[in-house]
């Protein structure tokens, strides 16, 4: 595929991937080795350098230390003192799991400059590396008080939390993402998962149909709304009364029920549509029947 | 002219060494005090979204937090107007601008005395096509001869003419943003005058504001009838039924009031332990 290699291609591919945070290292460094070898880094210009960060991160992404620590050298030269080389120096050490002395660089650049966002993150990344994720929550919640607007953040918070099975906490992160961003179905399904594991069934229901509502025959929604909708069902009538008077509107069992019998419907034209062999089709139609 | 793009080129050096890069970051509590406004604004603006109990919780936190000034860089100075020669960021900002309108203002004069001392009088070149009458007084400032053709231009309008002119040839040279051009110092200059901008903002005037804003947003939970909605968008339930969801909201506003207390016992969440 690389028989003439494309310089100027090559050059544009590398800056859209910058642009969109893409993180195709195998192709970076495909695209990046070509380009150092054959001699046209110095065509670059002042570009040079941001294409040197990303190609030594893709490289160290894929093991190829060789071509990272010719990255790394290159920019070392050039930016001797700069905090954003540093941080490159850093994830070296990283990626050699000297966690410890990256740590101290981290700190140390923090210690300078402590808005630097890079360096922030990499030290929570250090602390999920060495499996210290108390201390990476915390290092977390701090950065978010700050940088309140950052949603990859709360993901990620809402993730460590899940990992300690702290479901109400993990809910606040996914609230606060749902109010970053109100439009983006996967974090209202993403908070109706937790409500569910966190077993309000009755919120997780309603945020299940805020998903469907956003977008249209989602498959996992579907199924949440099914297994909701199922349980409520079966649960006794005053089990659901109690239960959804600490929610404003309760449920009345034709609501749930045809709730129920929207996802069991939805459910089986997508999946009989879709002519992925029989199994999967059959499968599901077989947990629908076991579940009511 | 030559003399002018050396002069800009120098400038941008000098402004570089002066500036010495310092373009210095806010610390992190200055991105926090800024960015802390943002919070309150994006709850009230998409609140809606998430269910009634959280809202409350957050409202009463925010507001909490506002008021006692919290998100301050420095929350003891909180009742305090903050004056812009006693805040050492304030003065350091000052003085940035000092220095930069130096760096430009020294230059300039230098070469347009010099000009008007050596070249007072001096024609330096035609222009290559005819122009009215109306030009002489922009092209031949200096020159006081009424018979001479206009498209003579003497030294000084000539300096000016680069003055303006010369941008692009900077751009061209030193690359996009750079500080040899006459003319961005002067517009920001004029900007200056028109809003004293550079005055730090009074960020606990603006918390309280925000603070009011938050206790005077009511809360409709976008979801209160979504099941409803979801059934009619599916055809499995006729538009009119859902009536009764009118009483249902009637009913939650007050005990949605009174609840307020209770629930801010609950603000620890927002803490996350």
């Amino acid at each position: 595929m690389m028989v003439s290699f494309d310089y100027k291609s090559a050059v544009t591919t590398l800056h859209e991937l910058r642009k969109s945070g893409e993180r195709k290292s195998d192709l970076v460094v495909t695209l990046g080795e070509n380009l150092i070898h054959q001699g046209y880094a110095g065509k670059l210009g002042d570009e040079v350098w941001a294409v040197y960060e990303q190609i030594f991160i893709a490289a160290l992404d894929l093991g190829n230390d060789q071509l990272a620590i010719k990255c790394l050298e290159n920019l070392d030269k050039r930016f001797p003192e700069s905090p954003r080389v540093k941080i490159l120096k850093g994830m070296k050490l990283e990626a050699e799991d000297k966690l410890d002395a990256a740590l101290a660089l981290y700190e140390d650049i923090l210690k300078d400059d402590d808005a630097n966002i890079a360096a922030i993150k990499r030290r929570i990344a250090v602390f999920k590396a060495k499996g210290q994720d108390q201390q990476a929550i915390e290092a977390l919640t701090r950065y978010l008080d700050a940088f309140y607007s950052d949603s990859e953040s709360w993901l990620e918070l809402s993730a460590l939390y899940l990992n300690f099975h702290l479901y109400q906490q993990a809910g606040f992160c996914l609230e606060e993402l749902i109010l970053l961003q109100p439009q983006n179905h996967f974090y209202h399904l993403k908070y109706a998962e937790i409500l569910y594991t966190s077993d309000n069934i009755t919120m997780s229901l309603k945020e299940f149909c805020r998903v469907v509502e956003l977008c249209e025959d989602n498959v996992r929604a579907l199924c949440g709304i099914k297994l909701c909708t199922s349980r409520l069902l079966n649960l006794p009538i005053s089990a659901i009364t109690s239960s959804s008077s600490s929610t404003n509107s309760p449920f009345d069992m034709k609501t749930i029920s045809d709730l129920n019998a929207l996802a069991v419907e939805r459910l089986s034209t997508i999946y009989s549509k879709k002519r992925r062999g029989g199994s999967s089709a059959n499968e599901i139609t077989d947990w629908l029947n076991n579940l009511s | 002219m030559v003399v002018m793009v050396l002069v800009g080129v120098f400038r941008d050096q000098v402004t570089v060494l002066i500036g010495g890069g310092t373009s210095k970051k806010p610390g992190l509590k200055a991105i926090r005090e800024s960015k802390a406004l943002t919070r309150g604004v994006t709850l009230r603006n998409y609140g809606n979204h998430i269910p009634n109990n959280s809202f409350s919780v957050r409202k009463n936190f925010l507001s909490a937090a506002y008021k006692k000034g919290d998100y301050l860089k420095n929350p003891a100075l909180a009742n305090q107007t903050v004056n812009p020669m006693t805040d050492p960021a304030g003065m350091e900002m000052m003085m940035e601008g000092m220095k930069k309108n130096f760096a430009m203002i020294i230059p300039q004069t230098v070469i347009m005395g010099w000009i008007n001392f050596f070249f007072s009088g001096f024609v330096l070149i035609k222009l290559p096509f005819p122009l009215t009458l109306r030009f002489k007084s922009m092209l031949q400032r200096g020159v006081e001869t009424p018979d001479m053709d206009v498209t003579w231009v003497s030294s000084l309008s000539w300096y000016f003419l680069n003055l303006f002119g010369l941008r692009s040839i900077f751009t061209l040279l030193l690359g996009e943003d750079n500080a040899a051009d006459g003319m961005r110092d002067m517009a920001a200059m004029s900007q200056m005058s028109a809003s004293p901008t550079g005055q730090p903002q009074d960020f606990h005037k603006l918390f309280l504001a925000e603070s009011e804003n938050l206790e005077l947003t009511p809360h409709n939970w976008e979801l209160d009838d979504i099941e409803n909605r979801l059934l009619i968008r599916f055809g499995k339930r006729n538009p009119t039924i859902n009536d009764d969801n009118d009483t249902i909201e009637m009913e939650d506003i007050p005990s949605d009031l009174s609840d307020v207390k209770g629930k801010s016992k609950r603000k620890g969440i927002n803490k996350k332990k």
